[in-house]
């Protein structure tokens, strides 16, 4: 370990180029991902926790299965589908970052709309009446739901950023793990172990871990602002 | 109830914790054990690499013709890896090298634009995108006399040893290499962990690239994965190393004949697959006759060896050389009686390397792959 602590030090001090470009390819594919299936995951999610229509159960458990789907698989639906020889061929679009973005969101959007539709219909009630007693319309009704839902949407945003940062299943499917392209942290950590560098691949993950942890701090903070 | 409900939750999670700690933290354990080793830098290793380098004379002349005649290649080389000295740390030393069945070819394959891709369903695809243009450029240059020096003198400096030999009567390219336009810039290259993993494609692709402006992407998997690739329209060109699945990928039409040559397969390089295996060697390999004899000195002592089983070029080879009595093949039925020695890793050469370190196993590796290994002190 001490070995791997060591080189991950060095490997940031030394500038290393190809590590910058990994570090630059991670941070477009996981801030993108994240950010986009919060954009669709929260108003569906919204929906579903304050709706009342036929089927929003059914609708729950598909979003919840979803949540489970293995990311290899998402890949390699993914990978078929952007095939040379699959539907979307004309795209263009296997082997670049923009594909592993869409896989992750389909990934990721599902956990986004589950956890916030839990928070959501268990404050649904209680706010429906607050806003009955204040006399809101529907209008002030959602704006005042969205406001109890700034906590539970950041802690959200880091479950979705924390899912797609340690992903490697779907992307390395979809990426390729390209040198200079798509490779990522984790697809560079597989790489790695795969020849045998187990002590290069702890030193890659002791970096991301590190990442992951100023990410948190820095959501965390703004958390706790925003919703005070 | 509720908070007793919730005691519960935060007792069971802080097991858990404890509990995913207590297995994650043995498991890293391998790793820090080599710590002394791989604190050093590869300096000491390169040390008694040195001995090959006298050797390399011999062995780059004897395989210059890698027929069926080439016996005394085999008689003379298994001698010498005793004289090496063992680098400390790694046990896994080589046990049987140059013999005719361990040849390792490595062979260029352009795929055919109009080749009868179907996608996943069997239907027929027509207008994949395949840049042929590319994959004859990069053909061209791998078979020009630019990129076959480069090719073999690969890990001269490093190793002292070529890592790659060229193959005897290999395609030779002495045209012009059309340089690369915007529609033809990408090359998708898919390809076998050992040329990637060796350093060989870092070595020589930045000079194509930085000379006729292309791009190169590579993807490298094992062989299987490599093939199947291009047989999804992913790939313009492969460069694989199993003779009968590339056999395979040309009868099915998926490869095409370049202007100028007069094969789909245009095998250039070679090395030799070697049998390796702790320093003592139980089973008695350095004293059988042939290869085989020694996977069947193997199987009979049922000691541990570790198969890539990822349908890699390694893997198809390791099965060749099984005893026919024994039925192992790519499928999983085939060894389920063995699975006391035979370890089907699923895994790439470099991860098998340390596994068969760590389980004092046998193992058949290509001898690029394995030389990194063992300059890298078994950490690689």
């Amino acid at each position: 370990m001490q070995t791997a602590l060591q080189k991950a030090i060095e490997l940031i001090l030394s500038g290393d180029r190809e590590l910058a470009n990994i570090l630059l390819v991670t941070a477009r594919t996981c801030v993108s991902s994240s950010l986009i299936s919060l954009l669709i995951g929260v108003p569906i999610g919204i929906w579903l926790g304050t709706g009342r229509f036929r089927g929003r159960q059914a609708l729950v458990v598909i979003f919840r299965t979803l949540m489970g789907m293995p990311p290899v698989v998402c890949g390699l639906l993914m990978y078929m589908l952007f095939s040379g020889v699959g539907p979307f061929r004309r795209f263009k679009l296997l082997f670049t970052v923009t594909i592993m973005i869409i896989a992750q969101v389909v990934l990721i959007t599902p956990l986004v709309i589950a956890n916030l539709e839990t928070y959501v219909s268990s404050v649904a009630d209680t706010v429906r009446e607050t806003a009955r007693g204040l006399g809101f319309g529907r209008w002030k009704t959602l704006l005042l739901l969205s406001n109890e839902c700034i906590y539970p949407i950041f802690s959200t945003y880091l479950l979705a950023f924390a899912r797609s940062i340690a992903e490697v299943g779907a992307v390395s499917m979809v990426g390729g793990a390209i040198a200079w392209k798509t490779n990522v942290m984790t697809t560079a950590i597989m790489l790695y172990t795969n020849r045998g560098d187990f002590t290069l691949g702890i030193a890659l993950g002791i970096i991301l871990i590190a990442i992951s942890l100023l990410v948190n701090i820095a959501v965390t903070v703004m958390q706790r602002r925003l919703s005070r | 109830m509720k908070k007793t409900l919730a005691l519960l939750l935060t007792l069971v999670l802080i097991l858990g914790l404890l509990a995913g700690c207590g297995s994650s933290g043995s498991s890293p354990a391998p790793a820090s054990s080599e710590t002394p080793a791989a604190s050093e830098p590869p300096a000491s290793p390169a040390a008694p690499e040195t001995p090959a380098a006298s050797e390399a004379p011999a062995a780059s002349e004897s395989p210059a013709a890698p027929a069926e005649s080439e016996t005394p290649a085999a008689s003379e080389s298994p001698a010498a890896p005793s004289e090496e000295p063992e680098p400390a740390g790694v046990n896994t030393v080589i046990l049987k090298e140059a013999d005719d069945k361990m040849i390792n070819t490595y062979t260029l394959l352009a795929v055919n634009p109009d080749a009868p891709f179907v996608d996943a369903d069997g239907n027929p695809v027509s207008d994949v995108a395949v840049n042929t243009a590319g994959a004859e450029a990069l053909i061209d240059w791998f078979l020009s006399a630019e990129g076959k020096k480069l090719a073999a003198d690969y890990g001269q400096a490093e190793y002292g040893d070529s890592l790659f030999y060229l193959l005897d009567g290999a395609p030779v390219y002495e045209g012009e290499i059309t340089p690369a336009t915007d529609e033809t810039g990408t090359i998708r290259l898919s390809t076998t962990t050992s040329v990637n993993d060796s350093g060989l494609l870092g070595a020589l692709l930045p000079v194509f690239e930085s000379e006729y402006g292309y791009k190169v992407e590579i993807q490298s998997a094992g062989t299987g994965k490599a093939i199947a690739a291009a047989k999804y329209g992913n790939a313009d060109l492969i460069l694989v190393h199993s003779k009968s699945q590339e056999e395979t990928f040309v009868a099915d039409g998926f490869a095409t004949v370049l202007p100028g040559f007069e094969s789909e397969r245009l095998s250039f390089l070679y090395n030799y697959f070697v049998l390796c295996g702790p320093a003592d060697d139980p089973a008695g390999v350095k004293d059988c006759a042939s290869v085989l004899d020694a996977f069947a000195a193997i199987a009979d002592g049922k000691y541990p060896f570790i198969s890539r089983g990822d349908g890699s070029g390694t893997h198809t080879k390791e099965l060749s050389l099984w005893p026919e009595a024994l039925g192992i093949t790519a499928e999983a039925d085939s060894f389920a009686d063995y699975t006391d020695w035979y370890v089907s890793a699923n895994a790439g050469m470099g991860s098998c390397l340390v596994m068969a370190e760590q389980m004092g196993a046998y193992i058949l590796t290509d001898k690029a792959t394995f030389l990194t290994f063992q300059a890298n002190n078994g950490v690689m």
